[in-house]
């Protein structure tokens, strides 16, 4: 099982800081997710990057999440 | 630009006869303020007159009673000149501190004397040295102090018609000499928060025997402190005595707040200037 | 550190490929292009910092002879509230339209409002003079204090404060709440057996690029048209000016001139879509160049910020528990970098209990811009203040303090992923052993230490690299190249095939000519597009192994590539990449690599800077007399540009500590929009800039590169408002440490 936390901003919506999910790869997780939380917006999930054990991803899809993988939501970050 | 003609006059009077003839004609000197403030107008066409190709006007001669210097000189020919620096190091460094490098290839002490920013660098320093201002007009020519030739902000006393045709200082006393500091909070290409000039004379042992101070960009026009020199007469240029001029000084001046400081920020520190420019010109007069 | 890789070209000193037309003077910048039957477009901007449009009557200038086209607000389409790429993030596309032209309000002083085409500069001067503009004059609010008080002016009626536990139901100025959490701060407080809080301010400054924005554009009947401009991402240009004029994007060429200097500031559209709009009325290609003053007044500053820090250690050093509430302007319309500063404000170091809270409001003053790492410089600069005041408190060195409880690889960040390795610890050590930290100090002087940290991004990048039939290659990108990133982009293609440096020219396509690039940002360029790059040589790399096995009829597999050679050691045979590209026409054709690419795992760099100054006790001058700066570039593939990085970086955040702010006077109009009275740094303010690179590989770029254009500016604030704290043995809190200011504290001590 993967273990997601969620930023503070996420954990309104899902009341949780932290889960552990069963999800082959980043669409199946984002189903999961938004499948055990009601209150999470499939969209604005999608607009967040996240870092899988780390590798920090902005615009996933198909990445693979390993069975012992740490995911993080957060904001996209631009820069100057 | 609306500059609409540009004179090259070929003699002083032919200077004077065309400041006569047009309304909107304007000295230039090096033309660090003037194309600046033209661009800036957005009222009449300016008549350009040109004088930096009468030799008199870029050129400064020195002769057994002082200095006689061309208004339009630039600043650059005037700071390389050794035999000026030795005779008024405080005037030279003065004009040394105005704009940058490149600038001061056209920067002028007469334009910058004409031009009459309350926070000109020369004023100061040409005020503590007794300058004259020779002024030519269609009568002839008359001759004022620097303080008199100031009147206010951006004004002096010259007529339509009239020009500055030299400015002259006399040769210092013996053991006497000038220094000029002015603070700006980066190394250069600024403008004077406040500033200070000093001349002294000593006596063989060191006591202050004459002294002038003049303070710039603390009041409408360069001041001439006379409380801050008296404080320095008699004294050795002790502690107290330097303290007793710069708190005359910071006394004397009225400075605005905007957005090179505010008011009381430059009524500290021009008194500060007027200490540290103190011991300058006193180190120099020690030294002749 | 584990594995040093051994390179042939990266980590050289080489001469930069577009040095000669840059020393020659033959480079074309924003204002470089002329067009036949081009003519000149100005703008009217607003006189006051507040006030209600009744009326705008332009008759009189439409009347004068000479001009051709005008342009309002009202030439734009109806527009749907949508974010646009704009930069630190996003912005609202109806926000964006009323900052090019002003709608119904103008929201603070020089912005814009009409624009007007003519054929001479002249012309549309006059003419934007003879427009006449009625205002109902509103009252302005010039900072947060001011724009959060209970009876205080709104700027848009129809803004709620986002992300409060209660919706709200009454319009504020605050545009949006965000807040970051780790742990439980309460816990780590009661921990402590000292803590420190203290509220710091920093200004309004700007990027102060050297270069104003410009721009020619140019459409045509077809409905086609061509955008010349300066900036940092001309494929974000052709994406806004094409949303906000309900263009499709191949109707849109954008041309990226070379660039004098951008630091975020040229992210974002001011000028083309109104060039546009002036050109398509009149016909005629239109310029547009905005003066020095112009661009104080109009182009976006960065945030002038209020950030309150409470930090909690114990004796022994332990950092237990870190808290921050952060104020930052937006300027007229939402979207500070504010939820940035929550995110870096503590991220160097490794603690258990943290907490952020971040509030974006505007105020009446220009829109902000991204300015280099946005959001962190003031953000770190409170927390370092603290930091380095709880070290001295402790009487511990503020470089162990540091090292005690930095962030390394596994510290979680209070923004969410876990570090992977960096270079903190590094950056730490090296500032301990160097020269300068061990030399001692003189009287009225003083010492700041400061970490900075910056995330870093990746992003898309495209790049083809065309082979020659000689053997030499084209490489063609799409990153403007603002710090030398075409010299970086020949080295990586050079490491890549094995190929010379010189064999490969680096050129910068406009937006038809190469697939879509993120902008120059975020210090992606040398991480993202070189990645590309990296990638596109490999590719070459496998079709010259694919033409040598066709020659020699073997496979692929059997073939090697040593230094841009093929070679078949079973037949010992050889073919060099000129040998193989002019015998293209029998193997397949033209061979060119291509990559196109969504850069993951940017990898975060850490600075850490020294700084010395000398205060003058009677005036308050403060002189920075020595400064050295050491930051993490995974790998410096080209050190001479990193150092620059390091050194450009380290200058303007001296400057944001010494003398730089917007001053306005109390109608909200600015007072100082021009160098003389904007004071950035003079050549001869400062002593040379001493760097130190340290290189703690990216895991995730091939040659381990992090991005280094950005953390540079972070540590400076603090480094540089700290030392000025030690010289007077005072506390500073507000920059920047002007002599006014400095003087103030001395006197009052």
């Amino acid at each position: 099982m993967a273990t997601v936390f969620f930023s503070s901003e996420l954990i309104k919506f899902t009341g949780e800081e932290q889960v552990e999910v069963k999800a082959r790869d980043y669409r199946a997780l984002i189903d999961e997710l938004v499948t055990r939380f009601e209150n999470l917006d499939k969209a604005q999930m999608m607009e967040m990057a996240i870092s899988i054990d780390g590798l920090i991803l902005v615009d996933p899809l198909f990445e693979a999440i390993e069975e012992e993988s740490e995911i993080h939501f957060f904001y996209f970050v631009t820069g100057g | 630009m609306p500059v609409i003609d540009y004179k090259v006059p070929q003699s002083v009077d032919d200077a004077v006869s065309l400041l006569e003839a047009n309304e909107n004609a304007k000295i230039l000197a090096g033309g660090t303020d003037l194309i600046i403030q033209s661009r800036a107008q957005s009222s009449p066409d300016l008549v350009v007159v040109d004088l930096k190709s009468l030799p008199d006007f870029v050129s400064a001669n020195i002769n057994s009673e002082g200095l006689s210097l061309g208004p339009s000189m630039s600043c650059a020919e005037f700071t390389a000149r050794e035999d000026i620096k030795s005779l008024f190091p405080g005037l030279v460094e003065a004009a040394f501190l105005i704009g940058s490098t490149q600038v001061q290839g056209r920067a002028s002490i007469g334009g910058n004397l004409c031009n009459a920013s309350p926070a000109a660098d020369t004023i100061p320093a040409l005020m503590v040295n007794n300058a004259l201002c020779v002024i030519q007009g269609p009568k002839g020519e008359r001759r004022v102090s620097v303080e008199d030739f100031v009147t206010g902000v951006a004004s002096n006393c010259m007529a339509k018609n009239e020009l500055l045709k030299a400015i002259l200082v006399a040769t210092p006393a013996s053991r006497t000499s000038d220094a000029y500091l002015r603070f700006i909070p980066r190394s250069e290409m600024d403008i004077a928060v406040a500033g200070a000039a000093v001349s002294v004379t000593l006596e063989t042992d060191g006591t202050c025997s004459k002294a002038i101070v003049a303070i710039g960009a603390v009041a409408p026009t360069a001041i001439l402190v006379d409380a801050a020199a008296k404080a320095l007469i008699g004294s050795k240029l002790d502690e107290t005595s330097l303290q007793a001029a710069a708190d005359a000084a910071s006394a004397a001046s009225n400075p605005i707040t905007d957005r090179r400081g505010t008011a009381e920020f430059r009524r500290h520190v021009v008194g500060v200037l007027v200490k540290r420019a103190a011991l300058i010109a006193a180190k120099r007069a020690g030294d002749k | 550190m584990s594995e040093v890789k051994e390179y042939k070209y990266i980590g050289q000193r080489s001469i930069r490929p577009d040095g000669f037309e840059k020393v020659t003077g033959r480079a074309n910048y924003g204002s470089d292009l002329n067009l036949p039957g081009m003519i000149w477009g100005k703008i009217l901007r607003s006189p006051h910092a507040h006030a209600k449009i009744l009326s705008i009557d332009y008759a009189k200038a439409e009347a004068l002879s000479g001009v051709l086209s005008i342009a309002t607000h009202d030439d734009f389409p109806d527009l749907p509230v949508e974010a646009v790429v704009a930069g630190e993030g996003t912005a609202n596309l109806r926000d964006l339209a009323q900052n090019l032209l002003a709608d119904e309000k103008v929201l603070y002083h020089g912005h814009a409002i009409l624009a007007v085409a003519a054929i001479s500069e002249a012309i549309a001067e006059k003419a934007v003079n003879l427009v006449e503009v009625e205002y109902e004059i509103l009252k302005p609010v010039l900072d947060i204090r001011e724009a959060t008080a209970d009876d205080a002016p709104i700027l848009h009626d129809d803004m709620f404060t986002k992300g409060l536990e209660e919706v709200p139901t009454v319009a504020s100025n605050v545009a949006a709440r965000t807040e970051f959490r780790k742990g439980d701060v309460e816990v780590g407080f009661a921990d402590a057996d000292i803590i420190i809080e203290r509220e710091f301010y920093t200004p309004t400054v700007h990027q102060g690029y050297i270069e104003p924005h410009a721009t020619t554009v140019s459409y045509d009947e077809s409905g086609q048209s061509m955008v010349w401009c300066s900036t940092q991402g001309h494929f974000d240009v052709r994406a806004s000016t094409a949303k906000l004029l309900g263009l499709s994007l191949n109707k849109l060429k954008v041309v990226a001139s070379e660039i004098g200097g951008g630091f975020g500031g040229k992210t974002i559209v001011y000028l083309e879509p109104v060039a546009h709009i002036l050109s398509k009325k009149s016909g005629r290609p239109v310029k547009m160049i905005m003066s020095r003053e112009e661009v104080f007044k109009g182009s976006g500053p960065g945030s002038a910020t209020r950030i309150w820090v409470k930090i909690g250690a114990k004796n022994d050093g332990t950092i237990t528990a870190m808290q921050s509430n952060m104020s930052f302007e937006a300027g007229a319309f939402k979207g500070s970098p504010a939820m940035l500063g929550g995110m870096t404000i503590f991220t160097p170091y490794d603690v258990e209990h943290m907490y952020a809270e971040c509030y974006d409001v505007v105020v009446n003053k220009p829109k902000v811009a991204a300015y280099r790492a946005p959001g962190a410089p003031q953000a770190e600069y409170a927390a370092e203040m603290v930091v380095s005041e709880l070290a001295a408190k402790l009487d511990i060195d503020p470089i162990e303090f540091r090292l005690q409880n930095a962030a390394k690889e596994g510290t979680q960040t209070i923004y969410g992923p876990k570090m992977k390795a960096v270079g903190l610890v590094e950056c730490l050590e090296a500032a301990k052993n160097s020269p300068h930290y061990q030399s001692a100090l003189k009287a009225n002087q003083g010492r700041g230490i400061a970490a900075g940290f910056w995330f870093n991004i990746g992003g898309m990048s495209s790049v083809t690299i065309n082979m020659n039939p000689d053997g030499t290659g084209t490489i063609v990108e799409g990153s403007p190249d603002i710090g030398g990133s075409r010299a970086s982009m020949q080295m990586m293609a050079a490491e890549a095939t094995g190929i010379a440096m010189d064999k490969f020219k680096p050129i910068i396509a406009d937006t038809e000519n190469v697939a879509y690039n993120a902008s120059t940002g975020g210090s992606r360029t040398t991480f993202a597009t070189g990645m590309a790059v990296i990638e596109a040589g490999e590719d070459i790399v496998q079709q010259m192994k694919e033409r040598a096995a066709a020659v020699w009829n073997v496979t692929a597999a059997q073939v090697d590539w040593i230094d841009g050679v093929a070679v078949n050691t079973a037949a010992e045979n050889r073919l060099t990449a000129a040998e193989i590209c002019a015998g293209v026409g029998r193997t397949g054709g033209q061979i060119s690599g291509r990559a196109n690419i969504n850069a993951r795992g940017a990898g975060p760099s850490f600075a850490v800077h020294v700084c010395d100054v000398e205060v003058d006790m009677e005036t308050g001058k403060v002189d920075v007399i020595r400064y050295t700066a050491i930051q993490d570039a995974g790998k410096a593939i080209h050190p001479s540009y990193v150092e620059g990085q390091y050194q450009g970086g380290a200058v303007q955040g001296i400057g944001w500590a010494l003398n730089e702010e917007y001053v306005y006077n109390e109608d909200g109009i600015l007072q100082n929009p021009g160098f003389l009275d904007y004071r950035i740094p003079l050549a001869s303010d400062l002593p040379m800039i001493e760097t130190i690179i340290v290189e703690v590989p990216n895991a995730y770029h091939p040659y381990g590169v992090r991005g280094v254009g950005e953390t540079g500016i972070i540590p400076p604030l603090a480094a540089v408002a700290y030392a000025v704290s030690d010289a007077i043995k005072a506390p500073v809190t507000d920059l920047p440490c002007s002599p006014p200011n400095v003087l103030k504290i001395i006197q009052s001590k």
